[in-house]
């Protein structure tokens, strides 16, 4: 019988032509997934690593009185804090009211210099002469002095003298101390009555500020000392931790190069290698009992520090005419009560603090992910906390949604309801075209122009109601969001488009043919029809500009710390750092499989994951609210 | 145009039926694509108030062009343009420079092929006309709701459900919303492209029976390729050809004696 269907071609290994087809595009698809896989797989071995590794950071932390010591840091740095405070307060009070005595003050003070430097000869000739006994001598060296003072008040350029340009608007003052200075005797040394009256002027004037300031500056005094002096001992005990942690391996090290010594040589190395003691254990205890010891000490500096910021704030003058000085009080006045009461938890957590208690590892967890602090460039501590840095990928992602969202719904809108063909064929490529921007121009645009006009508009007086403004930064949070915006932009729009294309035609011809505008028919139809692919859209946006980096790297400012909550939304025009931006600048510089780079993954992690959920939420809500209408 | 065939007129004689009439096309010619070609050619046919005029023709030949100039659907269309002739509803030249387009769809309702109620609520797709007028009075909107749906045969079946998707209606009820709808805002003219294409024998029987209902209010232009429901519904029939109106006349004398070879091999089912 004739074989009707035998399989025709060629076979190889078994296999015919369909098959190896098949195979190769079944393997393709294949390949990506194992990829992704195994990505995903070394991503969580390297970040959760990251746990046991930060526990046993805290544990010596603990161990070592660094946790002691940190609360004290904190402390002073808080009070430090005030005391520059008052200190800009003081001086800006002081130039605002007090403007020419400072003047005359310094002015005197710069023109006395002036005259001792280039009259040097001259007042040793008069000193000599003062000091003989030859009356025509004298009157010849007087005259000459006297010549010298007037060639030389006669020829000095005020502006240099007055190098703050206080005594510019007070032209007799300067007259008058150039007369003063006329009849100056350098060997008297004499002060001007005139001056003299400037100085005393201003010293009552600014009298009761100046006590405050002095109060205020002394109050943590004893805190800084303490910490100073606890701080010495706490990085000793650090680095003698550090050396047990190698002395075995250095030992061996130097017992192993004394072999190829010879005579004193070998025997000075065996004598510093005997020297090396090996322990089981570090003698923490016996270690840190001057730190123990500090407690009470601590107590009593923070005691004596709330009771004299307290009264020294309370001298702050209450009337200023300095808008600044002012501005600066309020924020010290307002500052005082957070600040005492995180100094009495510090206070109180500082002496709750017990060398050998145990760290749970949950905290080892809890202080990452709710940690405000990010700090690996000390060589005092490494602190991994995610706070900072995600609060300013959110902060910053918001800002960009907050641009973005409305322009590209309403370009998608425009194009998709409103636009003729023309408009169309013009504007959804140019929208589109923002896509290719490469990030790098993004941010090199951010930093030169962009931070530019913002801070220069930020300046104009009839802005200065806007929270934030004048914007003290050119790199910060808004910079960085709004350019992030406009690279969300095209995301958001195009899929936005695709929504609205998707509400059928009958829809909206329903509507115009009920005597509904096309504005109407695209509020009340389109859009409630395209929701759900519209909040789909803008989930992608907030996707893709999280998860950006070049552009808040360059453009962001990269300060790492908690947004200043107090200050409200003017905290957007303060420079942040973000979690892709982290990773981007730290990354090249740590060593593999140190603590601070299974932190950087921990971060890609995190960062990772909030990716994931943005794509699973706008895939759900196609689905949910797609099925819905 | 002749008036032969007085039986029908006396027999199903709407109650504002005159002689008068409501819509006057004159030597319309209408274009897709700025006047390159034109998909109407020079039509002419006036439109008597308060009947059912049906427009009948092979696929392709600009019925549902013609219906959608009468409400300025086509403006939608960038390239579309009337190149000569003139159309007058009401005694007004719709396509004057002074002429708002929305204005006239209030006059000029529409109902399409395939129902569209949009995706939500059955009151609020009855209510939608009123609301984009501004209206916001509760009772105007409940009133106007309750009488539409009552005159659309749909009250009873959906008086307990108005708030629930009118998409969840079935396809008879959903085209009968549509004509809910398009009636709540009170229009004088009512375009219907055929209204029943979609819809099983039975949907369809309701409908035409709407018709019949409706022509007592308003004046009702349908197009339809079906030729029993054109002798079923209306007074008067035109039948298109290639963009050309072949003939126009009472629907009895279209289907029962045309005078064109044409429409007499068109409605004998020869081609089409
Ligand atoms: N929006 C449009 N743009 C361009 N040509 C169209 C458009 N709508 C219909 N046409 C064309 O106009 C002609 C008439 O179409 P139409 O009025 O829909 O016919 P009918 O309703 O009689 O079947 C057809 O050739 C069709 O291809
Ligand atoms: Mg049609």
């Amino acid at each position: 019988m004739a074989k009707h269907f035998q399989r025709k071609g060629q076979r190889l290994l078994g296999l015919d032509k369909q098959s190896w087809i098949k195979g190769f595009f079944g393997s393709n698809a294949g390949l990506s997934i194992v990829v992704l896989f195994l990505i995903c797989l070394f991503l969580m071995i390297e970040a959760f690593r990251f746990f046991p590794a930060h526990h046993e950071l805290l544990k010596v932390n603990r161990q070592s009185g660094q946790e002691f010591v940190d609360h004290i840091i904190d402390e002073a740095d808080g009070y430090q804090e005030f005391v520059s405070y008052t200190n800009q307060a003081y001086f800006a009070e002081y130039d605002e009211r007090f403007e020419k005595e400072r003047g005359i003050k310094d002015s005197w003070g710069a023109l006395l210099g002036e005259i001792e430097d280039n009259g040097e000869d001259q007042i040793e000739v008069l000193e000599e002469a003062r000091d003989g006994d030859d009356p025509a001598v004298l009157e010849k060296a007087e005259a000459e002095w006297k010549a010298f003072l007037a060639e030389l008040t006669s020829e000095v350029d005020r502006a240099e003298i007055d190098s703050f340009n206080r005594l510019e608007e007070y032209p007799e003052a300067w007259n008058d101390l150039l007369k003063s200075a006329l009849t100056y005797d350098p060997i008297e040394e004499e002060t001007p009555a005139f001056v003299a009256d400037a100085i005393k002027t201003q010293e009552e004037g600014m009298k009761s500020f100046t006590e405050a300031k002095t109060e205020i500056t002394a109050s943590g005094r004893a805190l800084k000392d303490l910490r100073a002096k606890l701080v010495k001992i706490t990085a000793q005990i650090a680095e003698d931790v550090e050396l047990d942690k190698s002395a075995a391996d250095r030992k061996a090290a130097i017992l192993e190069g004394a072999k190829v010594l010879e005579g004193e040589a070998r025997e000075a190395a065996l004598a510093e290698a005997e020297k090396i003691v090996i322990r089981d254990e570090f003698p923490y205890a016996e270690r840190v009992k001057p730190l123990s010891e500090s407690k009470e000490n601590h107590e009593k500096a923070a005691a004596e520090l709330r009771e004299k910021l307290t009264t020294g704030i309370a001298k702050l003058p209450t009337k200023f005419q300095s808008d600044k000085a002012a501005e600066l009080v309020a924020k010290i006045r307002n500052g005082r009560e957070p600040y005492l009461k995180n100094l009495d938890r510090s206070v109180q957590k500082a002496s709750e603090w017990q060398f050998d208690e145990k760290v749970g590892f949950l905290q080892s967890i809890a202080k990452f992910f709710f940690g405000s602090k990010w700090v690996t460039n000390s060589s005092w501590t490494e602190v991994y906390g995610l706070g900072p840095l995600f609060t300013g990928s959110i902060m910053i992602s918001l800002i960009a949604l907050f641009v973005a969202v409305p322009l590209s719904i309403g370009a998608a809108i425009y194009v998709n309801r409103l636009a003729t063909r023309r408009e169309q064929t013009l504007i959804k490529p140019s929208i589109e075209m923002i896509q290719a921007i490469p990030s790098i121009v993004l941010g090199f645009f951010g930093i030169m122009v962009l931070g530019e006009v913002l801070q220069d508009l930020s300046q104009r007086p009839f802005l200065s109601w806007i929270p934030g403004f004048p914007i003290q930064d050119r790199l910060n949070a808004l910079n960085a969001g709004l350019l992030l915006g406009l690279m969300a932009v095209p995301t958001i729009f195009t899929l936005c488009e695709d929504a609205l294309n998707n509400v059928p035609r009958a829809f909206s011809e329903a509507s115009l043919a009920l005597g509904a505008s096309k504005l109407q028919t695209v509020i009340r139809v389109v859009v409630p029809s395209a929701i759900s692919g519209i909040l789909a859209a803008v989930l992608l946006g907030l996707g893709r500009v999280i998860g950006e980096t070049m552009v808040v790297l360059l453009v962001a400012g990269n300060r790492i710390a908690m947004p200043a909550w107090g200050d409200g939304v003017s905290i957007i025009t303060q420079p942040t750092h973000t979690m892709t931006g982290i990773i981007a600048q730290e990354m090249p510089e740590v060593g593999a499989g140190t603590l601070h780079y299974r932190a950087l993954f921990l971060v890609g992690l995190v960062l990772f994951s909030i990716s994931l959920m943005i794509n699973v939420g706008a895939q759900k809500i196609i689905k949910r609210l797609g099925h819905a209408s | 145009m002749s008036d032969t065939l007085p039986i029908l007129d006396s027999a199903d004689a709407p109650h504002i039926a005159t002689n008068e009439t409501i819509i006057n096309i004159d030597d319309l010619s209408f274009s897709y694509d700025l006047g390159k070609t034109n998909t109407l050619r020079n039509i002419s046919l006036e439109i008597p108030k308060g009947k059912v005029t049906a427009f009948i023709g092979p696929s392709g030949c600009g019925k549902s062009t013609l219906l959608r100039c009468l409400n300025r659907m086509n403006d939608l269309v960038d390239t579309a343009k009337v190149t000569t002739g003139k159309i007058n509803i009401l005694g007004q030249d719709i396509n004057a420079s002074d002429v708002d387009a929305i204005e006239l769809r209030k006059h000029v309702g529409m109902v399409f092929q395939k129902y569209n109620p949009f995706p939500k609520s059955i009151y609020e797709n009855v209510a939608y006309g009123l609301r984009v007028q501004g209206i916001k009075n509760k009772s105007i909107l409940d009133q106007a709701v309750e009488e539409s749906l009552q005159k659309s045969a749909l009250w009873s079946e959906v008086k307990d459900r108005l708030n629930d998707s009118a998409l969840g209606l079935s396809g008879g009820q959903q085209q009968r919303l549509c004509i809910a709808r398009t009636i709540a805002v009170k229009p004088q003219i009512v375009l219907m492209d055929e209204p029943c294409s979609a819809l099983d024998p039975i949907a369809t029987a309701r409908i035409e029976e709407l018709i019949a209902e409706l022509q007592q209010e308003f004046t009702i232009v349908i197009v339809t390729h079906n030729m029993q429901q054109a002798t079923r519904v209306s007074d008067r029939t035109a039948f298109f050809y290639l963009g050309e109106l072949i003939e126009y006349a009472d629907t009895q004398v279209i289907f029962g004696n045309p005078s064109k070879k044409q429409t007499e091999d068109y409605v004998s089912g020869r081609f089409g």
